[in-house]
């Protein structure tokens, strides 16, 4: 018995050693990323206890947030919080299409012989959450900053603001001049210059933290904005938490002190969270959700048309929809009211590559069901009855909450009624994109968000073959359509180029490869305290917080 | 012992060779661009170019391979290509998330699992064999999807008694991370309200993940102390007068213990691999998400770097229980 003690204490003591070994396996070496955030920080509003009464929960699916570092992000959950943190020169008021100063106090557009010459006064009172003044070499090295770090959203300001770090300077402390080539529209460039990407960080903070990548590990732990929120804490995967900065120069401070993003990707889980209470406002309500809570007393419903334009579309170098009557065909065959309905009002039916909100849009849908003109149109084209055409479809849910393949089949027994096949193929969306970028789709259903506030972001997209953008994925080389867009974007006067855009629109409409059917809404539910929500989906944030009370 | 366990780890590393060739050469074949997905649909064609360059994506298939074992050897996980963040700090963030709620539902399979069994046994055919049998057959039956929502529009929604989805109530703050276990952590920080708080919101996806294994171990116990308790050592135990509690606990459960184990290192398994869709109805932010998430985006950095937890963990559980073999019973030597 004495025998055997020692050698059963050695099981048990590497027993023991294998529970740990497991456990380190699984377990972080103790990383200190979320202290160091919350410590300097969170304790700046001292003042004003943080009590469930001043604090908003938005519960909204948030999977796609890769990060918080504004020259980075470029998912809608990302740019919530970075939006709500940081401030860019210019901005949209919530609700409102002009473009007003935010960190400037105004700006000039400048004919400079070969340039265009825009010249921004930042406001003297602009200061960031450390207390110290917004200043033109901030924006100089923010700006430089997102060109050196040079990921998703970089391309806005290389590419259509066509901005370089010699072309911005600072003129005096409070004065920045961009000047950018005249094939650059300067109003395309300033709304980009709302976008987050050219955001304006603190130097003095971020500088210190560059590492080896231009500081963007570090600002996903840290904020270094102006705006009125800073940041808390980000606990991946689960919530972002943001408390109001007390040094806000902007306005007057936030009511809710602190807010918690929290990602709930599960409706089910969402609709449960605003029942209880234990949410204060969630994202994305589905018909099914939205039926359920309709007669809730404590929940109020908010829908807001977003940007999004969902379109089925042909490759216009495969037969028959090589043919521009074929095209016209498919657009006078579908059912655009039934579609409709599929969405229950989560969506409103719009046959224009100009989303409305934007300026440009027309308001004009010219088509409506008529299954003669299109039997006929099809017949001009050669196409047969009995003909079959591929229709490739996302799987998943689509914009406005209703399947992709739901829309489809609607489509597809349209055009049955007048002898065509539409094979549906389902395809996940990565794989569908890899294939539709490489022109290789017949037929599909897809849709498209402008990159920023104007009509330029969805213009050359859909009507210029040589962007390499939609008109390009659908083999649409149509050298009128190409002129009008570059024609559109860099004209200056509003007035001329709304009537630009009426034609561009007009002509892609009835020539181009597109069906375009709808523009989703998103809904929200809030409870009923909540007061001072509005969803702007062309400004950014899309949602102002700060405007929230409860 | 020594020699044991260096070769089960030696086993180790010919798994990791074989996980990662499985699934890189796997996610070669899927016919869509990774670079491409994960900038998203507006993304330019040049913007793709360069990202696919900057990943080494338009390497030759086996030249990319032998970067990425060459890397791994480091101990270098490679960069997520949709977080573009290094896997392991992916890993290391939502790891112990489901670490943390294997354990629980281990935890509940063995302290359920266990003595329901032991009692089902001990009054073969009786209305609490017969109980335990069809709670066996429930928890055996239930989908977990189907038990989680159950549960929690009972508990959380209706009646309220227990929070809902999450690790924690959104208003608290985590611990201080030290092993990122919630619970271990709050305990080690003395941080109560925490600890409470993080107990409460395992209980329902721990119920929720453990009630399968808990039927299988139930029903396992059951029929293995029924073998023992028929063994003629056990007559004559019981013949020389030993008491009952001994009989049972020294003789015939210890003897029953060894096929249990067997099953509780093969549940831990199943444990980790269920946890992916109790994550999903829990909103629980662990590996499981991570990983459907990175399958979806074609982010096979991440997908291997899942796999390769996995298939560590596996094994590591399985040697774990033989070594509790010769714990239990000293006929069994591991080596």
């Amino acid at each position: 018995m004495n025998g055997r003690q020692p050698t059963r204490f050695w099981r048990w003591a590497l027993l023991l050693m294998l529970v740990a070994m497991l456990m380190s396996a699984c377990a972080p070496a103790a990383a200190p990323s979320a202290p160091a955030a919350g410590g300097e920080q969170a304790a700046a509003p001292a003042s004003d206890a943080i009590t469930r009464d001043n604090t908003l929960i938005f519960a909204a699916d948030m999977t796609d947030i890769i990060t918080l570092d504004p020259a980075v992000a470029y998912e809608f959950g990302g740019i919530l919080p970075v939006g709500n943190m940081y401030e860019t020169l210019v901005s949209f008021n919530p609700g409102e299409p002009e473009i007003v100063g935010v960190l400037a106090k105004a700006w000039e557009i400048a004919d400079a012989g070969d340039v265009w010459s825009m010249t921004f006064t930042l406001n003297p009172d602009a200061k960031f959450a450390s207390g110290n003044p917004v200043t033109a070499d901030d924006v100089i090295f923010s700006w430089s900053r997102a060109l050196d770090v040079n990921k998703s959203p970089t391309w806005l300001l290389t590419d259509v603001c066509q901005m370089t770090k010699e072309n911005v300077v600072a003129v005096d402390a409070g004065t920045v001049e961009l000047k950018i080539p005249k094939t650059v529209s300067p109003n395309v460039c300033l709304s980009v210059l709302t976008f987050t990407v050219a955001a304006v960080v603190e130097k003095a903070a971020v500088e210190p933290n560059m590492g080896s990548d231009f500081g963007e590990t570090w600002l996903n732990d840290h904020s270094a904005g102006s705006g009125p929120y800073v940041l808390n804490a980000w606990e991946r995967s689960a919530s972002v938490t943001l408390d109001a900065n007390p040094n806000w120069w902007g306005g007057a401070a936030p009511a809710m002190k602190r807010v918690i993003l929290q990602n709930m990707p599960e409706p089910a889980n969402r609709q449960a969270a605003i029942e209880t209470g234990d949410a204060d406002i969630i994202q994305d309500v589905g018909p099914e959700q939205a039926a359920a809570l309709e007669g809730n007393p404590d929940v109020t419903l908010v829908k807001g048309l977003s940007t999004l334009l969902a379109y089925a579309s042909v490759n216009a170098s495969m037969p028959p929809f090589d043919n521009p009557d074929a095209r016209q065909a498919l657009r006078y065959a579908i059912n655009y009211d039934n579609i409709i309905t599929l969405l229950g009002g989560n969506g409103e039916l719009v046959q224009e590559i100009i989303p409305i909100g934007f300026a440009g849009h027309t308001g004009n849908n010219p088509f409506t069901q008529d299954l003669e003109k299109a039997k006929e149109l099809f017949a001009k084209a050669g196409v047969t009855e009995g003909a079959t055409i591929p229709f490739i479809v996302a799987t998943g849910t689509g914009p406005g909450g209703v399947e992709w393949a739901t829309i489809a089949a609607s489509i597809q027994a349209d055009l049955a009624q007048i002898g065509i096949n539409l094979d549906i193929q389902q395809m996940q969306q990565s794989e569908l994109l890899t294939k539709y970028r490489a022109q290789e789709l017949p037929m599909l259903l897809m849709n498209w968000g402008p990159d920023f506030t104007d009509p330029d972001a969805n213009g050359t997209p859909f009507s210029n073959y040589e962007a390499k953008s939609l008109a390009w994925r659908n083999s649409w080389n149509d050298p009128k359509a190409i002129e009008l867009s570059k024609q559109a974007a860099v004209e200056l006067d509003p007035a001329k180029r709304v009537e630009l855009y009426a034609q561009l629109t007009e002509y892609v409409q009835n020539n181009g490869p597109f069906a375009m059917l709808f523009q989703p809404a998103r809904v929200y539910a809030l409870r009923n305290n909540v007061q001072g929500f509005i969803y702007d989906p062309g400004d950014t944030p899309s949602i102002s917080l700060w405007l929230i009370s409860k | 012992m020594a020699a044991f366990i260096l070769r089960r780890l030696g086993g180790l590393i010919f798994v990791l060779i074989g996980v990662s060739l499985l699934t890189f050469f796997l996610a070669q074949m899927v016919p869509a661009d990774p670079a491409g997905a994960a900038l998203g649909s507006n993304a330019r064609e040049e913007q793709i170019a360069a990202y696919r360059k900057q990943l080494g994506l338009d390497e030759p298939v086996v030249v990319q391979y032998g970067i990425y074992m060459s890397r791994l050897l480091r101990g270098d996980l490679g960069n997520s290509i949709r977080t573009r963040r290094a896997v392991a700090d992916d890993l290391r963030d939502f790891l112990p998330a489901t670490v943390e709620l294997t354990l629980a539902a281990m935890l509940v399979t063995i302290v359920l699992g266990i003595p329901l069994g032991i009692i089902a046994a001990l009054n073969r055919n009786t209305w609490i064999d017969a109980s335990a049998r069809i709670l066996a057959l429930i928890g055996g039956a239930m989908p977990i999807f189907y038990v989680g929502l159950v549960l929690l529009g009972v508990f959380y929604r209706q009646l309220q008694w227990l929070p809902g989805p999450g690790r924690l109530d959104s208003t608290l703050q985590p611990p201080m991370q030290i092993t990122g276990l919630y619970t271990v952590d709050a305990l080690l920080t003395g941080n109560w309200p925490v600890f409470a708080n993080a107990i409460a919101h395992l209980i329902l996806p721990a119920i929720t993940l453990g009630l399968f294994s808990t039927a299988v171990l139930l029903r396992m116990t059951r029929s293995s102390m029924l073998e023992m308790l028929g063994q003629d050592y056990v007559r004559t135990a019981k013949a020389k007068g030993l008491g009952e509690r001994v009989v049972i606990g020294r003789h015939v459960f210890k003897n029953a213990l060894p096929p249990i184990l067997t099953i509780v290192g093969i549940l831990f398994g199943s444990l980790l691999s269920g946890a992916v869709l109790t994550e999903t109805i829990f909103n629980w932010p662990g590996i499981g998400r991570y990983a459907t998430t990175s399958v979806t985006t074609l982010d096979y950095p991440a997908v291997m770097g899942v796999a390769l937890v996995a298939a560590i963990i596996y094994p590591l559980a399985n040697t774990l229980v033989d070594i509790g073999y010769s714990i239990i019973d000293p006929r069994v030597r591991a080596d």
